[in-house]
Formats: structure tokens, sequence, C-alpha cells
């Protein structure tokens, strides 16, 4: 009589046990990402700064005025204003580009190697989130600077996490999709542009028509999911106030939604990446 | 009662075949969700169980599913169905270095190898100089991989693995990289992990290191098991199909009977036209084995009369040295031969020769005079029977039991 062995072959520690794994992808990817080039790390800064200066510069001139003003300061500061939306956006789409060209780069070693395919996608998001966390202290400090501080700022690690549950969850989703449909990563790159501008981050909401051809342009835009997140951290940090609690609610629901997609992903999708590759 | 190590249980992997797989969304659409696609059938109905602590060798031509099946029991691939179950840690060693990011230094791809790899960090920490050490590149350990030589890469690869530790390994045919001492080194591990008690399955092409290592083995053979057992009768009976099939090719065409490549050179009194091999059965046999008897007929043909002549054989080894030689001068004394066709035959009672692609040059002369030569013209396809020694040819003397030294001599 001989007993049969009990233990599968794959051990899939659960997503809390995988923190050394995930940690370690997204040191890889830090590491990697400046070096070689003579400002390193100094990149991380100098790029999204540049571009908030662009765009202060173009679309501060067409819409001065327009906006509400910046309680420390006493009149509205578009720059601010900009900034804000600019360092939730980037966070998001950087996190979805670089989880999706990710996964497909770590294909070598999936096929050697079992472990779980969400663990790469979830470190370039951390990755991200460390060079988006420092954007985020850099606005906050400009803040600080202009005496604009209040205490709904405590609100703000819970906004940070919920927009990190968001964008780990459809990053990863994205990511794993992309290794069994090619086309995705291209659909993407089209989606987030589109998405880019149907959030008010370089525009105000007031600027856009209601009703456009019987279209509710506002409606739409307003409750798309980052310009709920982009509206929630202005209300915190810029205007000082909590916010409309429905804006909270539509987030909370957009990322239960996210979270719900990147599950069904996972389960159904993740075990087979290192085949599908 | 013991518990088997691993266990396979009516194991099945099919894949999609490329062509169907629909893998952009045009092809989707165009193609809509595919009628019952066409599947390949990688392994089919694969049973076996590896004792714990021994080593299991896994065998077969190429394409047989062998790195399927490696890949199944490494965790990488799902099977279709059926299932493995193992009892202990599984470590697998698919290929060196496959994690290895070129931009970060050997030491930072350590950490990162040993996170891939399920070791916590402060594992490595506690491991770290020991795989610096084991690699043999500490000077450059600072120094982003992508500099590495390949030896490097693969040492590097290694030393990771060895400071795991494992209750299960699973090794694909990746020892055979890196410069001998390094290869040496990854034997003695090898061998170190076995009499620690570890339960080892790997995949070879080398019958030497799969009878060497492995106590049972397993024949793959276009997706099924066709023999599992001891180590030596599935590899004798693996090399006695590799033996017929390439008789098969073979088959048609008597053996040497083909010159080939050869130019014929010579003033051409008298020559060889052909060359046959006679099994021990007295047929012409397609593939010769070692220590079998064996007859090589040589036809010629005198075109007028001729004195004192000899036909000379020689066999070239397949790396291109002459090994041997002989000629009828050596048994006759010169030869006369009347115009006409003729045979002469040489007969081994034991072919001496090892496995390899001999070829067989022939020629005739008289004295110093050539009337034909035909170089390496005759290819001699030699097979073993199991395992055999190293080298080109069997030697035939014999050892002595061994006599230990008695006293007053070793005073």
């Amino acid at each position: 009589m001989t007993a049969a062995p009990t233990r599968q072959v794959r051990v899939a520690p659960p997503l809390w046990r995988s923190g050394n794994l995930i940690w370690n992808f997204a040191q890889r990817d830090l590491k990697s990402r400046f070096k070689g080039s003579a400002l390193g790390w100094a990149w991380s800064l100098v790029v999204p700064l540049a571009s908030l200066g662009i765009y202060a510069v173009v679309f501060g001139i067409l819409f001065r005025g327009e906006l509400p003003v910046l309680p420390g300061y006493g009149k509205p500061l578009f720059v601010v204003w900009l900034f804000a939306g600019l360092t939730a956006w980037t966070f998001f789409a950087s996190s979805i580009n670089a989880g999706i060209s990710g996964l497909i780069g770590t294909g070598a070693l999936l096929k050697k190697i079992y472990f779980p395919s969400y663990a790469p996608v979830l470190g370039t998001t951390l990755a991200q989130g460390i060079q988006s966390l420092i954007e985020l202290g850099l606005y906050l400090a400009v803040l600080l600077v202009l005496g604009n501080l209040g205490w709904t700022w405590l609100l703000i690690p819970v906004w940070v996490l919920v927009l990190v549950v968001f964008v780990a969850s459809m990053a990863t989703a994205l990511a794993i999709l992309n290794v069994y449909v090619r086309d995705l990563a291209h659909l993407v790159a089209v989606a987030l542009q589109l998405l880019f501008f149907a959030t008010p981050i370089i525009y105000l909401l007031k600027i856009v028509p209601t009703s456009w051809h019987g279209i509710p342009m506002r409606l739409l835009i307003e409750w798309t999911p980052m310009s709920t997140f982009v509206s929630v951290l202005r209300d915190l940090s810029y205007c000082l106030t909590v916010g409309d609690w429905r804006k909270w609610a539509a987030m909370v629901a957009w990322t239960l939604a996210a979270l719900g997609f990147a599950y069904v992903v996972v389960r159904r999708r993740g075990p087979d990446v290192g085949e599908a590759l | 009662m013991t518990t088997p190590a691993i266990q396979v249980e009516h194991l099945s992997k099919r894949f999609a075949r490329a062509e169907e797989r629909r893998s952009s969304l045009k092809e989707r659409v165009v193609r809509g969700r595919g009628v019952r696609r066409p599947e390949f059938v990688a392994l089919d109905d694969v049973s076996f169980e590896v004792e714990p602590g021994t080593t299991f060798g896994l065998v077969g031509h190429n394409g047989s599913g062998k790195s399927t099946l490696l890949k199944i029991l490494a965790g990488v691939f799902r099977p279709s169905a059926g299932g493995v179950t193992v009892d202990g840690r599984v470590s697998a060693l698919l290929e060196l270095g496959a994690g290895f990011h070129g931009e970060l230094t050997g030491r930072e791809n350590v950490y990162l190898n040993g996170a891939i790899l399920g070791m916590s960090k402060k594992q490595v920490d506690a491991a770290i100089d020991e795989i610096i050490d084991f690699s043999g590149i500490e000077e450059f350990i600072d120094q982003p991989v992508k500099v590495y030589s390949s030896g490097m890469y693969v040492r590097l690869g290694f030393a990771i693995v060895v400071t795991l530790d494992p209750e299960i390994l699973i090794v694909d045919e990746i020892i055979a990289v890196g410069d001998e001492e390094f290869q040496r080194k990854c034997f003695d591990h090898l061998f170190r992990l076995r009499s620690e008690g570890a339960t080892i399955v790997l995949v070879t092409h080398s019958m030497g290191l799969a009878a060497q290592l492995c106590e049972n083995a397993g024949w793959l053979d276009h997706g099924r098991l066709r023999t599992v057992g001891p180590a030596s009768t599935v590899i004798d009976d693996y090399l006695a199909q590799v033996n017929r099939q390439e008789a098969d090719r073979a088959d048609g065409r008597p053996a040497g009977g083909t010159l080939v490549g050869a130019t014929r050179a010579g003033s051409g009194e008298v020559t060889v036209g052909d060359v046959e091999f006679l099994g021990p059965d007295g047929q012409p046999a397609p593939i010769l084995v070692t220590g079998e008897p064996l007859t090589v007929r040589v036809r010629y043909t005198a075109h007028e009369d001729v004195e004192d002549v000899a036909l000379y054989l020689g066999f070239v080894h397949e790396n291109g040295i002459g090994i041997a030689g002989t000629n009828t001068r050596m048994q006759y004394g010169p030869l006369d031969l009347a115009a006409g066709a003729g045979t002469v035959d040489y007969t081994f009672d034991e072919l001496p020769m090892l496995p390899a692609n001999w070829r067989l040059s022939t020629a005739v002369r008289s004295r110093a005079h050539t009337m034909d030569l035909l170089e390496k013209a005759f290819p001699m396809t030699v097979r073993a029977k199991g395992e055999v020694e190293n080298g080109a040819v069997r030697l035939s003397g014999s050892w002595s039991d061994p006599q230990p030294a008695d006293d007053g001599a070793a005073r």
C-alpha cells in the first residue's frame, strides 16, 4: 500500500505573501529604468514637471479666470490645479502601459519558472506608484508653501489607497488579456488618449456643453473613472473640502468593478499565461 | 508504506496548434471563435511514480514530450487532463539565468532570481556569499549582467539554484554548458543532492549520464510513455529502437554500397567497385554493432591480369583520424589476380570499433604503385547495444583482481 502524495506542483502563495516577489519586480523596474542615463533618478521628476510646464503655458492662457479660487493663495492658480490632475492621470496611464509591456517582457521567465502572472504587473505598478508618490509629495509641498493646508488632507491617504487598487486592477487585467489578444496594447493606447481628453485635467468641466447633438457630454465626462478620482483629489487638496459624496461613491464603485474584472481575468486567464506568451 | 515523491496520473497535455490560435483581434473577428480546434497532443495518458530519494531519467527523441512533461512537473504548464502530485518542495532548473535582467548587476539579479524562485530576502542574504563563491565570478558581481560572457551567465544562474537545497529537483539538459571545471562542479552538486536524499527528475540525451545518475527511467515516444522501469532496461530498449529506426532509414541500399564524395585515384588496372558489410546473420547490415561479428566484403574488377598486388582497407574515425588499417599482403604475401571480377572478405569475430560514423577507405597497390584508391569512400555506421566505453576502439586487454601489497614489500 502506498499513499498518494497530496501537494500540488504549483505553490501559489496568496497575494499578500507575494510581497517579496512583487517588490523585487518593482526594484528591477526602478533600477533598470534610469541606469546609464546621466541624470538618473532626476528624470522621473524632470519629465512630469516638463509636461506640467508645457500644459500650464498652453492651457493656462486659454482658461485664465475660469478657475475656482485657491483659498490659501486668495486667487486661482492654474498650474497647481493642473498638477493635481496630471499626477493622478500619469499614475493611471503609465501603470497600464508599463504593466502591459512588463508582462510581455517577463515572458521568457514565465515559460521557465512558475510564479503568479500578476506579480510582474503589480511590480511595475508599484514602481510607477513610487514615482507618482514623489510627484504627489511635490504637489502637496507646493500647496504647503502657498499656505493652502486643511484638515481634508487627512483623507488623501484614503484617496491614494482607492486609486492604487483601481489602477493595479486595471493594469493586471489588461496586461493578462493582452497576452491572449495582442491588439489590446494598441487599443489601450488609443483608449487612454481618448480618456485623457474625456477627463477634466487640462480644462474645466464647466466649458463642456451639457448636451451636444443630444449626447449628455458633461454628464459623461463628469463620471468617467479618472474624472471622479481627479475631482476628489482637487476637492481634498486644492479646494480644501470633502467634496461631493457621490464622487466618492462613484470612485469606490469604479474601483470595485475594476477589482472584480481583474479577479475574473486572473482566475480564468492568469494560470496559462506561460503557455500563451 | 512509502509515499512516492512524485505521482503522475493519467497526465495529458494538448496544445492548440499555433495556426489555430487567435492571438489578434482581427483573427478573432474574421475567423470567428473557431470550429473545434484541432489540437496537438504533446502528452497522452502518462502515468508513473518516482520514489523519494531516487533519480528518474526521461529519455526520448526530440519532440517526444519530455520538455512538456518537465514544464508540467515544474508547474509552468497546467495539465489538460490527469494530474501531478508531489511530496515536497519542487525546484526547477529549466534554464539557467532565465530571470536575469541585463541592466541589473549580478548581485541585484541574484536577489531578483531568488525571489522568483520563492526565497525570502533573508534567505538570499544568508546565501549570497555561497552563491558568489560557487559561481566564481566575484570580481564581476557588481557589474551589469549584460557585460557577462555566456559562461558567466550560466554559472551565476546555477549557483543560485545550488543554494536552494530542493527536496525535488527538476533538471532539463542544461548541465552540458560551461567549461569542464564548471560541468564537474555541477555534477558533483547533483551527486551530492542525490546522496542527501533529494529526488531528481532529469531529461537527458546522454545515455551515459542517464545510466550513471538514474535508478529508474521513462522513455517517451510521441507523448506516450513507452517503457518505464530500471534505467538500464529503459535505455537499452530506447537505444535498440533508435538503432532500428536508423537502420530503417538506411534500408533499401546496402550499407557501404554508396560512394560518398570520394574521388578515385590510381592507374586503374584493378578497381574496387563496392563494399558490403555482412552482419552476424550473413545478410547486409545497415547498422554495424560493436562487439558483433562482421564481414567486410570487397568487390573488385581486374581489367587485366596483374601480379604482386595487395588490397588495403583503412578505417577512419568520424573525427578524421585513421585509426587502423590492414592489407592482404600481411596475410598472403603478394597476390596475383586474373582478369575479371571477384570478391575478398575481411572478417571480424567481434567488431572492435566503438559507436561513431566511420568511413572505410580502400586501395589496391602493387609495391609502391597505386592502381586504385578510394579514400573515406564507404560510410560505416557503428552503434552499440547498451552502454559502451569511451574512445574509438574496444581494447582487448583484461584486468586482474586487486592484489594487496604484502607487508614485507610495503616496508
